[in-house]
């Protein structure tokens, strides 16, 4: 297409992905960061690829994140996720377009879908980035991630391939706000396969019970293994509801069954960024800090003065937790009373 | 039935150390393992042998020392391992590497054409998760990505039923053979190797494949050279710097929370919900 | 039974002692089965440090042209007496140390085992690791027969069982060599850091001219708070080995935490400065029998040797045990292979192997210093006072005061006075010589 005496224009995309007509979160993150991208790399736009099935009223919201174009590829081989029909259809359009950075979130499905994208176009991924930019010299996506279990980061360059992918992971980026502007262009994108074409059926999904969303929550009171036992994390639990937020945990203590998989906070369990996160009884592995560290305020109770956790911590409490959090319950519903006597 | 399964292995990266001069990763005697997903992928190939008879074999991409990798899966119960070391494949990226280990796959086809490829849902060294879907892509087969269960298997009607976990909970899909899964650990637990198993892996040889025998690779496409990405730098992380202290046993638990609650706005929080559940809005 | 595992000989453990006896017998010709149940031989086995050639030369003739893993030939050593802030320092180093290849060289045991048993298989051996020898299996007449592992279809069969399975001699105790297990005053418990630090820095801390040169030093007084023990420092290639030990009954009796008597001999002034920069790379606890020549087990039962720290073979004045090990698994070996020459395995044909053993160093030391450990053990000041008072009296010696030096010597005497009657000096010195000479 670009290949006319016109220089191309740089076109930074991200993939929204979309749940029974709900938007994933990570998406509105994602093209947050292709604004901020935009803004360093001249004379770019940001569109967005929207694949799905009778998804077009999700459009406008799309555009309100800040994307100018929107590509809709609407079919009904595409209802259920499977693997296939994306990466075609997106693949496709990639070729057709060619964008210079291609933004997906490091979700189930969108880990599933990145890399046969990009095998499919032959290009280079970098997956689970958490922090994007423009390279200033070369004008290319360096994409920075943590490799070896959190303990280095990497920043990852494709020089001569395009589009530059990368992947990030939920709550990774801010969120951002939703812009005023109005409807931007929107491009519907034929796709022709048929059923017969896909291999995979799905033969029936089994919900899992509503799991706690922890990963947007404000508050979270988290415990590790300080907090003793299952018992311990009941009074985590009041804790977090006098603050109205979530309880979260450190991996050992799921391992150990105290709590479900659902509240693990670290490399191995979801990425959060509370306004505040209580941290009581856990040392504060780098394992458990790439989950945590993006935080707003960090709260850190431990009884050992010299737990890692206090070097991230913004205040951080030497004592015994189960002194400190029932007073700090304590504290915070005598508060909370006299707030709603006021009211 | 012929099962593939591609392993790798990593550094045990709860034992990795940080040089913390030059900020380089020290490797020396962090302990090699093999990569956690991956010998359960094994395992689940070799229950399927045990129910249909039949071979499963091993690959993997990695330094000559990677051979201790594949005997760990001959304990398991694997028939046949590879190992594709060169220095060639060196600096492989996932494209790279995923077009190596289909590449390889091809040629293993050949002889017996797999019924099912087996991959880990990621490596622990890299966490990326893409050389698996690579590799179905290249292949052209069906993929299915976190995998936990393997309902059915009918190497005759060549059909299959698997359990994948998605955030809204398991897919039970229905797939064509051969098909290319990447699991999670719940797919099979591992067994301990029985000792007859660990004398056969103990006397046993992986093959070893180069970059030009006993299969040719295109060496435009392997190595540092089929990779589009490259690691521009590499540093530790730069910590978030830590707050103040209150100490307990000074200032008295009374005064150490009193103290936190304020330093922290907990009470600013504690305000709006307070307000929200009131309906009030908060200034 | 047709399919059932069956070897010529099984040996338990991938240290020295096993490792020895299964490359001397697969050389023999016996097809052989070594067990071991770390990830690799080697894995978890730690010492202090310095290994001595000579044994290994007797095993593996040209050893030196198959690369040994070794840190440093040790080209000085020798004694610090430590008191609380000085260290008297006797050092030995000569020319005669620097012949290639040396007598003694520091060793990294996670290198050293695995590059030994290495050899082994090499010669024939097959080596299992991941695997725990959990128990002797015996016939009616209560001859080993073979042993059960801690795998599914576990067991294996070889009318010979050598167990070298080091300190925890569980199996020895099963097989009825040894009646109980070693009581807290016969086992010393060691912990030991490895510490790295580049090769430059290290030569120019402990004045070595190359990576040609390292130095062995071991330590005693302030480094065990004055209780009976050693202490030692050892150079590696690039890294430090620093531990200290004492009897497991000093720990317990004075509610000692191992890892604190380390850390606190690390904080030595005299020694701190050596470790300055360093990084902690290993850390792990061991024990050494110390029960000496006459509690040791019975060496061989019926189908059944025992060889290495199992047996006890450790003489702890001179730090020496892997050597011992080693020539113990070649002499145990060579009796098993005379065993299937004969087609004996008895006990009573076994016993030459204890035979070997007694014309050798081996029991030769074992016994000359059989009674070291009790001397200690009954003199429990000795260490304490004589490294105290040694740096009391350098001190003034080596300190013009402006006074006559013959008032000097008096106070020097006068300070020997204070802490030890001179009779009891007399007596500490007797139990001393009494206790070396066996
Ligand atoms: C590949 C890999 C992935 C991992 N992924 C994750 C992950 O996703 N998430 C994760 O959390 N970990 C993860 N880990 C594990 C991580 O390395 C740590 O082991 C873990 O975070 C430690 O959990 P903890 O802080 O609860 O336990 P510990 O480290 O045992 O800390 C307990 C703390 O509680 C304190 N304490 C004890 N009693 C009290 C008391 N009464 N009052 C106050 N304080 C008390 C102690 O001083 C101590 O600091 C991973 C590890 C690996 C190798
Ligand atoms: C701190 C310290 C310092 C020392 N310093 C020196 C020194 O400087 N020089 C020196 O020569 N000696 C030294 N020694 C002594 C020396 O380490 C030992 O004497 C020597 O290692 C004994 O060798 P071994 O083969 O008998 O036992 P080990 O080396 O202990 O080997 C026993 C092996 O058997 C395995 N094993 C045990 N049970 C089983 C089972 N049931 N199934 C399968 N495998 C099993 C173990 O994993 C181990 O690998 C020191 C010891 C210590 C602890
Ligand atoms: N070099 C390699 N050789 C063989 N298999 C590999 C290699 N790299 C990755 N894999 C497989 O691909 C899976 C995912 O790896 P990754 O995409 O690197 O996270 C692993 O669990 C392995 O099954």
């Amino acid at each position: 297409m670009n290949n006319g005496d016109q220089p191309a224009i740089p076109r930074i995309w991200v993939l929204i992905e979309q749940q029974e007509q709900q938007v994933h979160p990570v998406s509105w993150e994602l093209l947050g960061a292709a604004r901020r991208l935009a803004a360093d790399l001249p004379g770019s736009i940001v569109e967005a690829v929207l694949p799905g099935y009778q998804v077009e009223s999700l459009a406008a919201q799309v555009f309100r994140y800040g994307a100018e174009r929107v590509y809709l590829i609407d079919e009904s081989v595409l209802a259920p996720y499977r693997n296939l029909p994306y990466a075609v259809a997106v693949s496709q359009l990639v070729i057709t377009y060619q964008p210079e950075i291609f933004l997906i979130g490091a979700t189930t499905r969108g880990r599933d879908l990145a890399g046969a994208i990009a095998t499919r176009v032959g290009t280079g991924l970098t997956a689970d980035c958490t922090e994007l930019a423009i390279d200033p010299a070369g004008k290319i996506l360096a994409a920075t991630r943590p490799t070896f279990g959190g303990n280095l980061m990497a920043t990852i360059l494709c020089r001569r391939h395009r589009p530059q992918m990368a992947t990030v992971r939920p709550r990774v980026l801010p969120m951002p706000a939703p812009l005023d502007t109005g409807p931007g262009d929107l491009v519907r994108v034929p796709f022709a396969m048929c059923e017969d074409d896909v291999p995979v059926k799905r033969l029936r999904l089994i919900r899992a019970e509503e799991r706690p969303n922890i990963e947007y929550a404000d508050v979270i009171v988290a415990g590790g293994r300080g907090v003793g036992g299952p018992e311990g994390f009941v009074l985590l639990e009041e804790l977090a509801l006098a603050l109205g937020g979530m309880v979260g945990a450190s991996r050992p203590v799921v391992d150990a069954g105290w709590i479900d998989p659902g509240h693990q906070i670290g490399q191995t369990g979801k990425t959060v960024r509370p306004k505040l996160y209580i941290a009581a009884g856990i040392s504060g592995a780098v394992q458990h800090r790439v989950g945590m560290s993006g935080a707003g305020v960090i709260l850190a109770i431990n009884s050992d003065p010299h737990a890692p956790i206090f070097q991230i911590a913004d205040l951080g409490i030497v004592g015994d937790l189960f002194d400190v959090i029932p007073e700090m319950i304590r504290q915070v519903k005598g508060y909370s009373d006299a707030r709603q006597a006021q009211l | 039935m012929h099962a593939i399964v591609a392993i790798k292995q990593v550094p045990d990266t709860s034992n990795v150390r940080i040089d913390p001069e030059t900020g380089t990763l020290i490797r020396e005697g962090v302990p090699a393992i093999i990569n956690p997903y991956d010998i359960h992928a094994v395992e689940a190939a070799v229950q399927l042998k045990e129910q249909f008879g039949g071979r499963v074999t091993v690959i993997t991409m990695g330094p000559p020392k990677a051979a201790e990798a594949l005997i760990e899966c001959i304990e398991q119960g694997a028939d046949r391992a590879i190992l594709l070391t060169d220095r060639k494949f060196g600096g492989a990226d996932t494209l790279a590497t995923s077009y190596v280990l289909a590449h390889a796959i091809e040629a293993l086809n050949a002889e017996w054409p797999a019924d099912i490829i087996l991959f880990g849902k990621q490596a622990i060294d890299g966490d990326t998760a893409q050389v698996g879907p690579g590799v179905a892509v290249r292949l052209q087969i069906p993929l299915i990505t976190y995998a936990i269960a393997i309902e059915s298997f009918d190497p005759v009607a060549r059909t299959a039923v698997v359990h994948r976990r998605i955030e809204q909970g398991v897919e039970v899909l229905q797939t064509r053979l051969p098909v290319l899964l990447t699991v999670e650990k719940e797919i099979a637990p591992v067994r301990r190797a029985p000792l007859p198993r660990m004398i056969t892996a103990a006397r046993y040889q992986p093959e070893v494949w180069t970059a030009e025998t006993p299969v040719a690779f295109d060496p435009r496409q392997i190595g540092l050279k089929g990779s589009p990405t490259v690691v521009g730098k590499a540093y530790t992380p730069a910590p978030r710097a830590g707050g103040a202290i209150v100490t307990v046993a000074d200032c008295g638990v009374e005064a150490a929370v009193a103290r936190a609650l304020e330093v922290m706005g907990i009470l600013d929080t504690v305000r709006s919900s307070v307000a929200a559940s009131a309906g009030v809005e908060v200034a | 039974m047709p399919d059932r595992l069956s070897y010529d000989a099984i040996v338990v453990g991938g240290g020295p002692a096993g490792t020895a006896a299964a490359l001397v017998m697969a050389r023999g010709g016996l097809s052989v089965i070594q067990i071991e149940r770390g990830r690799f031989a080697g894995a978890k086995n730690i010492f202090g440090g310095v290994f001595y050639t000579h044994a290994l030369a007797d095993v593996l003739p040209d050893y030196w042209e198959r690369k040994p893993p070794f840190e440093r030939p040790v080209t000085e050593q020798g004694y610090w007496m430590l008191s609380p802030d000085s260290a008297l320092r006797i050092m030995h180093k000569s020319e005669q140390y620097r012949q290639e290849p040396a007598g003694a060289y520091t060793v990294l045991r996670a290198r050293f085992d695995p590059w030994f048993a290495a050899q082994a298989v090499e010669a024939g051996a097959l080596l299992i690791t991941r695997t725990t020898v959990t128990r002797l299996l015996k016939d009616a007449r209560g001859f080993v027969i073979g042993v059960d592992t801690d795998r599914p279809d576990g067991q294996v069969y070889a009318p010979i069982v050598i167990i070298a399975e080091g300190v925890n001699n569980l199996l020895t105790r099963q097989a009825g060599l040894i009646a109980s297990d070693l009581p807290p005053r016969y086992v010393a418990l060691s912990v030991k850091e490895y510490l790295s630090m580049p090769p430059k820095e290290l030569q120019a801390r402990f004045g070595l001219a190359g990576p040609r040169e390292g130095v062995a030093i071991d330590i005693f007084g302030d480094a065990t708070l004055g209780l009976p023990g050693t202490a030692f420092l050892y150079t590696d290639q690039a890294g430090i080995s620093i531990g200290v030990g004492m009897l497991l009954e000093e720990f317990v009796c004075h509610r000692l935490r191992p890892y604190d008597v380390l850390a606190r001999f690390k904080n030595h002034p005299v020694i701190r400065p050596y470790l300055e920069g360093s990084e902690s790379r290993e850390y792990g606890a061991h024990l050494i029998p110390e029960m000496g020549y006459d509690r040791m087990p019975r060496l061989a039962g019926n189908g059944v040797m025992v060889a290495g720290d199992a047996a006890g073979m450790v003489d702890a004045l001179h730090r020496e045990g892997t050597n011992l090990a080693i020539i113990a698994g070649k002499a145990a070996a060579e009796t098993a292979l005379a065993a299937h020459e004969q087609g004996d395995f008895s006990a009573a044909f076994l016993s030459r192997y204890r035979r070997d053993l007694e014309a050798s160093f081996v029991l030769k030391d074992m016994k000359q210093y059989r009674h070291m450990t009790d001397f200690l053990d009954s003199t429990p000041g000795f260490m304490g006072t004589y490294a105290n008072l040694l740096n009391d009296a350098a001190l003034r010696y080596f300190t013009a005061h402006g006074i006559p030096k013959r008032s000097m010597e008096r106070e020097i005497v006068s300070l020997l006075r204070e802490r030890r009657s001179f009779t009891g000096i007399a007596w500490d010195m007797l139990k001393l010589m009494r206790a070396m000479r066996g």
